[in-house]
């Protein structure tokens, strides 16, 4: 990093003792003044709190604390202990991503178009995959409550870290306390593990944990913000406060053996993707590290074949400058950089006000034929078998073994759905609030199939 | 054809109830009873204006007509009540001239005339306010932008001493206020610290009515607490004054009308974000919020950074942006109309670069340049008490004389 020159430390000093610290995690002056000023308004708030329970504190040297702190690169959103998402303030904690205005920007502008959707439905279910804080259901809920009332949300956010979910428990009760409709809800899962494979940690993989929940099979939209920054990137894209203080499980996807930089760092995708097509969702987004990235998820998602529609948003979607459509009819569309990915299927098209899709009928036998793209799970007879599909599931389903795992899975949680469902109608709306804190349990497998364990104190 | 908006007298009443303390002055003009017989002459097109509306309405209902004829209807209220006074007064002054009225009738008649006379001079000043045509601004909220003028930091200061002195003054008045804006030079909002720009929101309805006679360059002389050797400096510090259209909705119906002031068409407003520079998403956790609206047309730039959420330094950009073009369209037919008029008559402009107040501290005083008043409680005025509301009340009352006489002025073009 260039260092700070002396006529503009000189010049800091001059407007205020303290601005010439900020300068190293801000670079400019005005960027510095408005930290500043907003450590002094938290100062004053700590200070006029304590006073309310009879106690002191000496302001100048909680000052003096909090900018040494963020002169030495903490992030001041972690010192603050808040960061504006959208309309909303999100509470943030070290430990967990601080959530970022780009995301704000994909999600508000998903939310813009189904603002505007002729039909909605009455109950639309929205999955959040690696929620972290918990931020973008809670401004997907927030933006569209603002705009309608006549969709129930069922959220369900899902990390695989304990300290994330515990903090989006909190964002998500308080976004409930402030406006108490829909429901939601948080698990612990790992979302790349392989749903078959042997694990020995302690977080199931999602579908094993939607089951072992009771939660529903089928979602209609997908988001994610997985971890997406190559090993390489890491080093040399993150800023020195984000490699510092931010926690690299959000940031970087885990190594696995023999796989490129570039693999590791779209590791999420497939998963995602696979996610995707096993809850049916109708609208997924997903947000990327840049344009390459981008069109490397897009070729991915195509070849899944489908979806009816692949979109590449920039940083400022809302902005309407849209690039001819490149490669198989993916548009690129606002400003900046690449930000996003935008995929859609079936009834997701009209939700979205985009040309109409594929009939039902169409849709169901292209979903049934896609798991032939499947990496694990041998399904090369289900992808060519000429049933005939009726609603999204074929009546006569093939023997136990002809069907791919994940078809198996997903009957069994279907059953399961209706369990939940009934369960739902019983209890009424509301925050899930009987279930404890996630992390208090763990599954392991054991040669009697998986059992519950509840983690010692 | 009566082409301005008419006051509606309760709207007047609340815009500011000490408006017409002073009575008015006309000493070129004609009068008739104190009112100018310009006015007069207006006031008796209205009525009968007024009832030819009235017999239309009569036999249908036409919104258009009912509108009109609720703004008539104060004025010719106010006429009958003026006739009537003016009639007795005739009537009284006959009597008593007249060499047949006994003694006795007479001197009742002397004593009731000086009551009617009282009673005529109420009605005269109530048929000329109902006839002076409002500010189209003046029930909405306002914004009060106060920067620091010429003379360095003590501008500064002076700046921030405005800004604590309207604070003071509306909560002292019952105005809810809010603050959009607050940039000391160094970031706080202590006293004594240099203020570098401040917006203040005065959310109750009628504010701008009664701030808009702020707006101007204020002038402070005194010794700067800087100063060594004891000299009196002069400095300035400027006061704007713009309608605020935030959460009003009857003024919100006219954002999406072309014709209105407050039209905006958002294809025009270039909105900026700041971001850094580089790879944005998880790869850097910047705290800028800043966001910039650039109205292309006018060149009108509005920056806000105030808050850390980006979401709402964007909305009260909106909304500082919107102010800004309703209040420059409004000044800019202000100013054709002044031309135009000034051939007739010299009205006096109140434009944004003129010098409105002299704040003195040797002297302890406080000198309106428009007006001509001056006050001596200076602590007063700068806490926001009673003095200041006697200085703004009569700036309020010199700008209705300036209407009035360009009301007249404007009778008399039509002759
Ligand atoms: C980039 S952060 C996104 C957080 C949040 N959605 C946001 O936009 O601010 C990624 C999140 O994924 C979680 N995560 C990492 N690996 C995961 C996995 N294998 N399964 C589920 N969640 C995972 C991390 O704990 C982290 O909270």
């Amino acid at each position: 990093m260039p260092r700070i020159g002396n006529s503009l430390l000189r010049k800091a000093h001059a407007l205020d003792p303290f601005l010439p610290a900020l300068l190293a995690p801000c670079r400019d002056i005005h960027a510095a003044q408005n930290e500043l000023r907003w450590l002094r308004q938290h100062v004053d708030r700590v200070a006029k709190a304590r006073r309310a329970r009879g106690d002191t504190l000496a302001k100048g040297s909680l000052l003096r604390q909090l900018v040494s702190e963020r002169a030495s690169g903490k992030p001041l959103q972690y010192i603050l202990g808040t960061e504006y998402f959208g309309d909303l303030e999100i509470r943030c904690r070290s430990g967990v991503l601080i959530p970022r205005q780009d995301t704000a920007a994909s999600v508000t502008n998903l939310v813009r178009l189904l603002r505007d959707a002729q039909k909605l439905p009455p109950e639309l279910r929205l999955l959040d995959l690696c929620t972290g804080t918990g931020c973008v259901p809670l401004l997907f809920r927030h933006e569209l409550y603002t705009a309608r009332d006549d969709v129930d949300l069922h959220i369900l956010g899902v990390d695989v870290s304990p300290k994330a979910l515990k903090l989006a428990h909190y964002n998500m009760q308080r976004a409930h306390r402030s406006m108490p409709r829909g429901k939601m809800r948080l698990i612990r899962a790992d979302v790349v593990l392989n749903p078959f494979a042997d694990q020995d940690g302690d977080a199931l993989p999602l579908k094993v944990a939607l089951n072992h929940s009771g939660l529903p099979p089928f979602w209609d939209i997908l988001v994610s913000n997985p971890p997406y920054i190559s090993p390489s990137n890491y080093w040399t894209t993150t800023t020195r406060s984000v490699r510092g203080y931010e926690p690299k499980l959000a940031l970087v996807p885990p190594s696995i053996a023999s796989q490129s930089d570039t693999e590791q760092g779209d590791l999420f995708y497939p998963r995602l993707l696979e996610i995707a097509r096993d809850v049916e969702a109708k609208i997924v987004l997903l947000e990327v590290a840049d344009l390459d990235q981008a069109q490397r998820v897009a070729q991915r998602a195509h070849n899944l074949s489908i979806f009816d529609g692949i979109e590449i948003w920039r940083e400022r979607p809302d902005i309407n400058t849209q690039a001819p459509a490149g490669v198989d009819n993916v548009s690129i569309i606002g400003e900046g950089n690449a930000r996003s990915v935008l995929c859609w299927r079936g009834a997701g098209a009209a939700w979205l006000g985009k040309a109409t899709a594929s009939a039902g009928r169409d849709d169901a036998l292209r979903l049934f034929r896609s798991y032939g793209h499947l990496p694990h799970g041998d399904a090369s007879q289900a992808g060519t078998s000429p049933m005939e599909p009726q609603f999204d599931w074929p009546t006569t389903p093939p023997s136990e073994q002809d069907l791919p795992m994940a078809f198996h899975n997903a009957r069994i949680a279907r059953r399961s759905r209706d369990r939940f469902r009934e369960r739902l109608s019983r209890r009424g709306t509301g925050l899930w609030t009987d279930h404890p804190y996630p992390e208090d349990y763990y599954f392991i497998r054991t040669s009697f199939g998986l059992q519950k364990r509840r983690r010692k104190p | 054809m009566i082409s301005a908006p008419w006051v509606c007298c309760n709207c007047l009443s609340r815009t500011g109830k000490t408006l017409f303390r002073r009575s008015l002055r006309y000493q070129s003009t004609a009068t008739s009873g104190n009112v100018p017989k310009a006015l007069l002459t207006r006031a008796r097109d209205i009525a009968i204006e007024h009832k030819v509306l009235s017999e239309k309405l009569a036999n249908g209902f036409d919104t258009r007509a009912a509108k009109k004829l609720g703004e008539y209807s104060p004025i010719v209220n106010a006429l009958g009540k003026w006739d009537k006074a003016s009639e007795s007064v005739t009537e009284l002054t006959s009597l008593i001239h007249d060499s047949t009225t006994d003694s006795e009738l007479r001197s009742l008649a002397a004593d009731d005339l000086e009551e009617t006379r009282a009673q005529l001079a109420a009605a005269s000043q109530s048929l000329i306010t109902s006839l002076v045509p409002v500010h189209p601004f003046a029930h909405l909220p306002c914004l009060l932008e106060i920067r620091p003028g010429a003379g360095g930091s003590e501008a500064a200061i002076f700046a921030g001493d405005l800004f604590r002195m309207y604070l003071a003054f509306c909560n002292g008045n019952g105005f809810r206020t809010g603050i959009l804006k607050y940039e000391n030079i160094n970031g706080t909002s202590e006293a004594g610290v240099p203020l570098s720009e401040a917006i203040i929101e005065v959310e109750s309805d009628d504010a701008y009515g009664v701030f808009r006679c702020e707006a101007g360059v204020h002038r402070v002389q005194r010794v700067p607490a800087t100063e060594t050797k004891g000299r009196t400096h002069t400095s300035a510090a400027s006061v704007h004054v713009l309608p605020s259209l935030q959460d009003n909705s009857s003024v919100q119906e006219d954002f999406d009308n072309p014709e209105s002031d407050y039209y905006i068409d958002q294809k025009e407003v270039k909105v900026e974000v700041m971001r850094a520079s580089g790879a944005g998403g998880q790869h850097v956790n910047k705290t800028e919020s800043a966001v910039r609206l650039t109205h292309t047309p006018t060149n009108t730039v509005v920056a806000m950074q105030d808050s850390r959420s980006q979401h709402k330094n964007k909305e009260a950009a909106w909304a500082l942006l919107r102010s800004r073009i309703a209040q420059s369209r409004r000044e800019k037919r202000e100013e054709e109309m002044a031309n135009m008029r000034r051939s007739v008559i010299g009205v006096a402009k109140m434009g944004r670069g003129d010098k409105v107040r002299t704040y003195n501290w040797g002297q302890q005083r406080v000198t309106d340049h428009r007006s001509g008043i001056t006050v001596h409680g200076l602590d007063d005025v700068m806490e926001g008490g009673q003095t200041l509301s006697k200085v703004m009340d009569s700036v309020r009352g010199w700008l209705m004389e300036r209407d009035v006489e360009a009301l007249i002025a404007e009778e008399a073009e039509k002759k």
